[in-house]
């Protein structure tokens, strides 16, 4: 009996194990037949004849839809090449990678601050080798303050934005006129904007935080308002404490400290994403946000019916107007590319140098900041500010001799968490504000340092 | 034949011999080397000495800062997965209705992918709408910021480590399993009680599986960094700013992979001196039954 249970349970074992077997090789099979009919590999030369021109960029879904047009557009105007994109996540590391391994991609699209580390480093191409001397002059005559800014190191220019980001304040005015303000009249200084935020700030019985007024955050978007700057151009040489610097962080501190920074941080925690439609202006839970231009384009797309406005960072008595921090996307041709020519000619045809109209329809369809007032002033581009009037607080801004960018030193990565540490000590009470930029600055410098005399050794 | 055998061996364990060769022993020796030079993957290295072992010991605060919060988690996280470890293997070592079930329960946790963790912890200790503090506000306390405050984020993450305490449970569960049952009988008949018998029994014999976890333990928290990588990035203000995580922003986000070789080697030789003081202590107090 017991023989013939085992019996009976070993045959039904032994169909069990085919059966996950089965399922394995049937697992297998459809793998290795995904590999071989599914699977998609990366788009061929369409035109294969041409110069190939390898692209490697970081954008995906729609925002790759929209390089896939420009390239085509660029592969459709011209015989000689042709410009292969491909999304590459995950984009420096990579690059860094073949780069070292000697198989870079001609031109890449980076939204890291990598151009002073990479050009240092001899990793990237000077673009004004690529183009004729008189060519590079009108270039650099037309560029806004900030691309130009942006692309230079050491008087050599390595990447040409093709779009840049600036930040302003968005409010709501119906927020406005709930607490007595009027929305036509925006603060046009520092202590009035202050005045607003008090007004807007809303608690519930227990002191809770129900809506935030304004909450200034990131000292180097700031810092520039108040007639401070973290680079001496003509000394060529860090300047965390720059006096204007200290006062920017103690108004920073100071406004956080006056709503309990902790405080601020619990009620933000409690938050939706800052992601696209989960976006927590669009809710309510702030009346002004400092933030960038990107968002006009996903409001008019998550919350069409929202009534909202834009407005520059107001400066303090004796600051700067229209002034502030930008970064952006730029395109680099890596030191080791095979097809510099073709690269370049991508990088202009895209920038609209030739032909500016141009360069506006893909600035609209990226939603993108110009780069030159060239392109700002088409006919195309002042259709997409009439259609969107919210943007047209950012173009001026972009516009403005008093936007910042990082400096331009080998260390950017590393100065950006300093100066973000050097903040959060501040707001934290950890340390005072010219203490904490003190200490960002000697550790900066001391990086700087250990780079130069490594260098030497 | 002995011939031909020995070449079918060599054959079969080529793919091993070679893997380790090339994707374990190359990179070993290659960090090694790396370790005395400059080296930021655009330029071929260039040897600068013990130059990265001076700036780390000398000009590099976040160095230090590093070290002493992978020690602040490795002295309180190991000894609490230790407890927590032994305590539920205790527990469900009793011959109580659905066991099985109670094991597979307290397992499971240790088997979720570390980032899918990391991330309901983060809901879970969310100052506004997470559960932990939920819980405190029915219970009258204002619960701090956990992972946006500096004082809170370490032991946040010390707290967190006992969530996967269920894989050093199983092997806790198996060394129970091990002791032989007429030792108790013996100790039963010495007239001892419960707590005796766990205090002079089962804790002496279970020792040397508590050495194994402690070992492991301390080599795994001295590496610790998806968890910190995932859900505060090293803040706020460096707080959680842990070995591995510098290591790596040192290697790839400041692109000084010589540097990042010096901390890998340091952190190796101080892995290996904590080992070998933990063997040579496991005299005094390790029981092999022997």
């Amino acid at each position: 009996m017991d023989g013939e249970r085992f019996e009976v349970r070993s045959r039904a074992a032994r169909q069990a194990v085919w059966a996950v077997r089965g399922i394995f090789i049937a697992a297998a099979a459809v793998g290795i037949l995904w590999l071989f009919l599914g699977y998609r590999a990366p788009r061929p030369q369409v035109y294969p004849g041409r110069e190939k021109v390898v692209f490697w960029h970081m954008w995906t879904s729609n925002w790759a839809e929209v390089i896939r047009k420009i390239c085509d557009r660029f592969n459709a105007s011209q015989d000689r090449y042709e410009v292969v994109p491909l999304t590459v996540i995950g984009g420096s590391l990579k690059t860094l990678i073949s780069t070292a391994g000697g198989d870079p991609p001609d031109c890449m699209a980076q939204w890291e601050q990598v151009i002073p580390a990479w050009a240092e480093r001899e990793a990237l191409t000077p673009l004004d080798t690529l183009m004729p001397p008189e060519e590079w002059q009108d270039l650099r005559g037309r560029l806004y303050p900030a691309v130009r800014a942006i692309g230079m190191y050491k008087g050599h220019f390595y990447g040409l934005s093709t779009g840049m980001n600036i930040w302003a304040i968005y409010y709501r005015p119906s927020h406005f006129r709930e607490v007595g303000l009027d929305p036509d009249h925006f603060p046009e200084t520092l202590d009035e904007l202050d005045a607003a935020a008090d007004k807007l700030f809303k608690f519930d019985a227990a002191g809770h935080i129900l809506r935030i007024g304004f909450i200034p955050r990131h000292l180097e978007w700031w810092a520039p308002a108040f007639g401070g700057s973290f680079w001496d151009p003509a000394r060529e040489e860090l300047t965390f404490t720059n006096p204007k610097n200290v006062e920017a962080l103690e108004w920073v501190t100071g406004r956080a400290a006056k709503y309990d920074f902790e405080r601020v941080l619990q009620f933000e925690a409690g938050l939706t994403t800052q992601f696209e439609a989960s976006w927590p202006f669009i809710s309510g839970a702030y009346s002004m946000v400092l933030d960038g231009q990107w968002r006009v384009e996903q409001l008019a797309k998550y919350a069409p019916e929202l009534d909202y406005r834009t407005a520059p960072i107001p400066p303090p008595d004796g600051g700067k107007t229209l002034a502030g921090w930008s970064n952006g996307n730029f395109l680099v041709i890596p030191a080791g590319a095979k097809n510099k020519p073709g690269a370049w000619a991508f990088m202009r045809f895209w920038s609209g140098l030739d032909d500016p109209e141009r360069a506006a329809e893909f600035y609209t369809w990226g939603g993108w900041l110009p780069i030159t007032d060239q392109i700002a002033r088409t006919a195309p581009y002042q259709q997409y500010c009439d259609k969107y009037p919210q943007f047209r607080t950012f173009l001026r801004t972009m516009a403005s001799p008093n936007v910042q960018v990082t400096p331009p030193v080998p260390v950017q990565a590393y100065f950006q968490s300093r100066i973000g540490w050097a903040e959060e000590s501040a707001l934290r009470g950890q340390l005072s504000p010219r203490e904490a930029l003190e200490q960002a600055a000697r550790e900066t410098q001391r990086e700087l340092e250990n780079m130069v005399v490594g260098k030497a050794r | 034949m002995a011939r031909r055998n020995n070449l079918a061996g060599w054959v079969l364990v080529s793919p091993v011999v070679i893997g380790l060769a090339v994707f374990t022993l190359y990179p070993f020796l290659a960090s090694l080397y790396l370790s005395f030079c400059q080296y930021d993957i655009f330029t071929p290295p260039r040897w600068v000495g013990l130059w990265n072992y001076e700036t780390m010991l000398t000009r590099d605060p976040l160095f230090w800062k590093a070290l002493a919060n992978v020690f602040y988690y490795a002295v309180l996280a190991v000894p609490l997965g230790i407890i927590f470890g032994v305590g539920l293997a205790l527990l469900l070592d009793s011959p109580i209705r659905g066991i099985s079930i109670y094991r597979t329960a307290f397992f499971l946790p240790s088997i979720v992918p570390v980032v899918a963790t990391s991330v309901l912890w983060m809901w879970l200790l969310n100052p506004q709408i997470g559960l932990v503090n939920m819980l405190l506000r029915v219970a009258g306390v204002d619960g701090p910021t956990w992972l946006a405050s500096t004082a809170w984020s370490k032991p946040s993450l010390v707290v967190m480590s006992v969530w996967g305490v269920g894989g050093s449970m199983l092997i806790y569960l198996a060394g129970l399993k091990d002791i032989p049952v007429s030792l108790y009988e013996a100790a039963v008949v010495d007239g001892a009680n419960l707590w005796q018998r766990v205090r002079y029994v089962t804790l002496p014999m279970l020792t040397p599986v508590i050495f194994f976890n402690l070992v492991m333990g301390l080599i795994g928290a001295f590496q610790y960094f998806t968890q910190a990588y995932v859900m505060t990035g090293g803040g706020p203000l460096d707080s959680t700013l842990f070995y591995a995580l510098q290591l790596f922003f040192q290697a790839f986000r400041y692109l000084k992979l010589g540097y990042a070789s010096a901390m890998a080697w340091v952190l190796f030789v101080l892995v290996v001196g904590v080992t070998a003081l933990l063997f040579r202590s496991q005299k005094r107090w390790v029981h092999y039954g022997r």
